[in-house]
């Protein structure tokens, strides 16, 4: 069965193909590999473990001329408190988790759909709506930001959550990623269903989006990480400070107080931490949906 | 999974409907035609709502000499492209997009073909070295901005810090105009990579172990194996992610606004932020609506030029 | 048929239920938590929500005052946002009064408005409503009441003037013999002596005379530079459709005396605004050329220092100021209480604003400033003459503090400060740009 290779081939592969490789009679050549690949990620690193170290100074170490991995007064949770007493970064953090869970379920839903139409529904008009889609993955989101603004302003929507959702909802790249695991669905499951007489709505509730889990979530987690990260819609869409999303937030708001490196850098590392908790868990599932789905374009 | 066996795979399935499914009478045409609108109509009302209209309505704005503030709805022609095709700023921005797209590509490209030839070799421990490559893909934008800032800080940041124990002197990593695009691609590179990784991985696991058995039998080291095997089988990946990664370099906005807001003296703003300046900041809407569309036509150019290649290799 | 239909109906609908009440729970939360503007606690009592772009010294300051006023009413909470000094907080503010879910109040430079109130994006302030709560035009020194008009009505409340004075070390300039029998520094009248007194304290510090960072911050070169040109006596106009009206000889001259001081002697050849004031605070110099606001910083180095306006180098006294105000950005719809309240918070703000004083700035209320507590605050009082030699931007849509124009100033005159090009010829290019600007549709 098509979908069962395509979903398995990547985890499979991950750790025992590459092993299989004839390699090993060049060792030496894998100690270099190893400190090659040991440098860059080391390298890789430092950004994450010099802003976990400032983030546990005291401000004035994190200010002092003198840079030190290990601060003269000790490591301190200071700013972490600063930060959650400021209240911002729990109310961004939910923001961007509803806005960015609302903009999933609604993408996964309309792109399901449509994506099943054009993978087993013959219908007229079909084609020039496939053109159509196609032709509107091209368009690059920062064209649209005058338009859609304005067109915000119109609706009233500007600084409500409506103007953060909405307009993140189409994927038109996504739709061809479901319909082409649609298409390699093989038809014979549906027709016994026919047979019975089961209408188009039932058998793709009950046939088709059962066996497209995979997809499904290789869409849902490429749509949320985008969402999730986005900046520039949220960020002109609004402005109040309790709508903000997390990398709005971070951006726009300031410290009545003046730069404060630590602090700075411990909110940095809470808007960072929960998509790197959730990849911890399911790295796995994300790296398949990342490499299914990456190169269809965004 | 590399996109051309998805395709190969769509191809067979269109060619071979299934028999139960097969459009029959005219009842069975109109019945379809229904449920197929049916279906497509959600997905439908927004693509019309926040995406057609959008596209249309900004070409007709940027006929317009609208403003945030509501003034001056006149329609104008075409009087906002000639301002902009004789307008400094906006070709200068449109220069730096460029600049960053070209300077960007090639060590994003590069590098994660490096990272995913290093893991594919059979490294222990895969899942830390995907994870410590990967992991700033899952950052947004402001995240990676205020790490890289902190770090190229010229007094206080790490990265001078660690240079002036080798006797190299303060660097303005954000303040100099001649080095400020370098740290931004920099970040950038740090910060994307890590897809580009992914891709490359996947496909690499999708290269027949085979190709390698007969290749070593022959003699061939892992250098030969690598620039007659590895390198050629990737080839259509390597094109999509070329493409892919000049598309999305040309929509730079985030980090450079973040990071140097454009500066110094504008010599890192894109053209993203010019658009963005000359409609909120300057208020003057209509005419970044024509930047845009200005912008739109480059992205077209590109993107035609990504159909060609994709299809001349499918054909 | 049917009731497979009636079937999928319900298969539909039941999803239709998922999607939608995700939403909707989303939806509710987002408003309530609207509702309560972010702040903890807050429950029945209407939040004002008040945006500033002022950190660092003044930006604790006003945390202070805030906080006054909320302890002093407690039928409101006034809830404040810092957004990032200039063209991030200008932006911001003129997208959040277009969308028409601003805050109630905001602070703008009075410089600025010109940008705002003619297209709409600011409401006048209602003198009445004013009055009722205490406050009224003869509370404002008259050029400050004047700047706060557009075609007759009112549009912003000043809280400030914050002029662009000169710090000095009273120690330095002690030791090389510069200090009057009152303790203040001696006057100086033309460039030349201004010079001769800097190396004077140049000789004394053995590092710098004089510290004024400017590189990439088009702001700081803006604000001595019109200084200057103003004490010429001459005057820049801005009139959409035609071309600037300026003083070329008097810029140029100004641009010419600005560059000499970066000699590496008188004053270091090019310095960022922090690395100036760095040098001053750590006593590498004898002098600052600064805004008021940097006050705190020198308190809190515990720095012996004094200030002045800017000495009048060419004739007329003039000191390059601003004014932080109040405006009421435009509302989709007004809530009337809420506006109430926010005029009840301003006037607080206003008669409270000795302690802004304190932050450096020269309060716009005139009682505060009359006031014996002012009178007693050094060096405040040393500079509070500035109030009536002030000289605001020239009005347009496109220039003020933190505007894009300053910006443009610095692209041209940025390599006359540091030697790279003469002075006329970037004065010439910056004039060009304007004029490009001048003749583009205005968007307000």
């Amino acid at each position: 069965m098509a979908n069962t290779t395509l979903t398995r081939s990547i985890p499979r592969s991950d750790s025992g193909q590459a092993i299989r490789q004839p390699r090993k009679k060049l060792s030496a050549g894998k100690i270099a590999a190893v400190v090659v690949a040991a440098v860059l990620a080391v390298l890789w690193l430092v950004p994450f473990a010099w802003a976990t170290v400032t983030a546990f100074k005291s401000e004035a170490d994190a200010s002092a001329s003198k840079v030190s991995w290990f601060p003269p007064s000790g490591f301190t949770f200071d700013a972490f408190v600063n930060v959650f007493q400021a209240g911002n970064i729990p109310l961004w953090t939910w923001n961007s988790l509803y806005t960015s869970a609302a903009i999933t379920l609604i993408t996964l839903v309309i792109s399901a759909f449509i994506a099943y139409a054009l993978s087993r529904i013959e219908f007229k008009g079909k084609k020039v709506l496939m053109i159509a889609i196609i032709a509107s993955i091209i368009v690059p989101p920062p064209v649209l930001m005058i338009p859609l603004f304005y067109q915000m302003l119109a609706f009233k929507m500007i600084d409500t959550p409506w103007a953060i959702i909405l307009p993140q909802v189409i994927h038109p790249a996504m739709v061809f990623v479901l319909k082409r695991f649609f298409d390699q669905i093989p038809h014979e499951l549906e027709e016994a269903a026919v047979m019975d007489g089961a209408s188009r709505l039932r058998i793709f509730m009950q046939i088709i989006l059962p066996l497209s889990r995979p997809i499904l979530a290789a869409v849902a987690i490429f749509v949320f990480i985008g969402a999730w990260n986005n900046f520039l819609w949220p960020f002109i869409s609004t402005n109040d400070d309790s709508l903000l999303t997390l990398p709005v937030g971070l951006q726009t708001i300031k410290s009545a107080y003046g730069v404060q490196y630590a602090q700075n850098m411990a909110s940095a590392l809470l808007a960072a931490l929960p998509l790197i908790v959730v990849f911890l868990f399911f790295q796995r599932q994300i790296i398949k949906g990342i490499s299914t789905t990456g190169l269809a374009g965004t | 999974m590399s996109s051309s066996t998805v395709s190969r795979q769509t191809r067979q399935a269109r060619t071979t409907p299934a028999p139960g499914l097969k459009p029959g009478p005219s009842l069975r045409t109109s019945r379809n035609n229904v449920s197929g609108w049916a279906f497509a109509a959600p997905f439908l009302v927004f693509f019309l709502v926040f995406l057609v209209w959008p596209i249309l309505y900004g070409f007709y704005m940027s006929l317009t000499g609208k403003s945030l503030t509501g003034a001056n709805d006149a329609l104008i022609g075409f009087a906002n492209y000639s301002e902009a095709f004789a307008d400094a700023g906006m070709w200068r921005s449109l220069g730096n997009t460029v600049y960053f797209t070209v300077i960007s590509t090639v060590p994003l490209v590069v590098v994660a073909l490096v990272m995913a030839a290093l893991l594919n070799i059979g490294l222990p421990a895969q899942w830390l070295w995907r994870l410590s490559y990967f992991a700033p893909f899952l950052l947004a934008s402001t995240v990676v901005s205020l790490f890289f800032v902190w770090m190229y800080n010229p007094q206080l940041g790490l990265i001078n810090d660690f240079l002036s124990k080798f006797g190299i002197p303060k660097v303005g990593w954000l303040n100099d105009p001649n080095v400020a695009m370098w740290s931004i691609v920099i970040a950038t590179l740090w910060w994307t990579v890590g897809f580009n990784f992914l891709l490359y991985l996947a496909a690499m696991q999708n290269i027949p172990v085979q190709h390698y058995e007969a290749a070593s039998l022959d003699g061939a080291g892992a250098w030969r194996q690598f620039f007659s095997i590895t390198l050629p089988q990737l080839t259509p990946t390597t094109v999509m992610i070329v493409l892919l990664q000049i598309l999305a370099s040309l929509k730079v906005f985030d980090q450079i606004y973040q990071m140097t807001s454009g500066g110094p003296g504008g010599s890192t703003r894109p053209v993203v932020q010019y658009i963005f300046e000359t409609g909120f900041t300057g208020y003057r809407l209509g005419y970044s609506a024509a930047i845009s569309y200005i912008f739109f036509g480059l992205i077209v150019v590109v993107s035609a030029l990504q159909f060609v290649i994709t299809r001349r290799r499918s054909a | 048929m049917k009731q497979f239909e009636s079937l999928t109906g319900k298969n539909l609908s039941r999803r239709q239920l998922l999607a939608g009440s995700a939403l909707l729970g989303g939806g509710l939360l987002a408003t309530s938590l609207t509702g309560c503007g972010g702040s903890a606690g807050a429950a029945a009592v209407p939040t004002i929500n008040f945006w500033h772009l002022l950190s660092g010294g003044d930006g604790t300051k006003m945390q202070a005052m805030i906080a006054n006023a909320n302890n002093g009413n407690p039928g409101f909470k006034v809830h404040p946002t810092v957004l990032a000094w200039g063209a991030p907080y200008y932006t911001k503010l003129a997208m959040a009064s277009a969308g028409g879910r601003p805050p109630e109040v905001a602070i703008m430079h009075a410089s600025r408005v010109p940008g705002y109130a003619p297209g709409g994006l600011i409401e006048p302030w209602d003198l009445k409503l004013l009055a009722e709560n205490g406050i009224t035009p003869e509370n404002f020194a008259p050029r400050i009441w004047e700047k706060s008009q557009q075609d007759g009505k009112v549009f912003s409340l000043a809280l400030d003037s914050h002029p662009f004075i000169m710090f000095y070390n009273t120690d330095i300039a002690g030791k090389a013999g510069l200090l009057e029998s009152n303790g203040q520094l001696g006057e100086v009248s033309t460039p030349a002596e201004f010079k001769a007194m800097a190396l004077e304290m140049q000789k004394v510090t053995k590092s710098h005379g004089l510290s004024f960072g400017y590189l990439n911050l088009g702001s700081q070169m803006w604000r001595l530079f019109y200084t200057l040109y103003k004490q010429h006596g001459a005057e820049i106009v801005l009139t959409p459709g035609q071309p600037m009206q300026a003083d070329r000889d008097a810029a140029v001259e100004s641009l010419e005396f600005m560059a000499t001081l970066f000699d590496d002697t008188i004053a270091a050849k090019g310095n960022d605004i922090n690395t100036g004031i760095a040098e001053f605070v750590r006593g590498d110099s004898g002098m600052l050329f600064s805004g008021g606001w940097e006050l705190p910083t020198m308190k809190k180095a515990k720095l012996p220092v004094d200030a002045l306006t800017i000495p009048t180098l060419y004739g007329t006294p003039a000191s390059y100021a601003d004014s932080h105000s109040f405006v009421l950005p435009r509302q989709l719809a007004v809530d009337e209480e809420k506006r109430k309240d926010a005029y009840k918070f301003v006037s607080d703000i206003l008669k409270g604003s000795l302690s802004w004083a304190e932050a450096g700035h020269i309060p716009a209320y005139q009682p505060v400033v009359q006031s014996q507590a002012y009178k007693e605050l050094t060096p405040q009082v040393h500079y509070a003459n500035a109030a009536d030699i002030i000289s605001y931007d020239p009005d347009a849509w496109f220039s003020g503090s933190g505007s894009d124009w300053q910006n443009y100033f610095a692209e041209y005159i940025q390599n006359v400060l540091l030697g790279r090009s003469k002075a006329a010829d970037g004065w010439d290019g910056f004039v060009a740009r304007t004029n490009d600007l001048l003749s583009r549709p205005n968007p307000v």
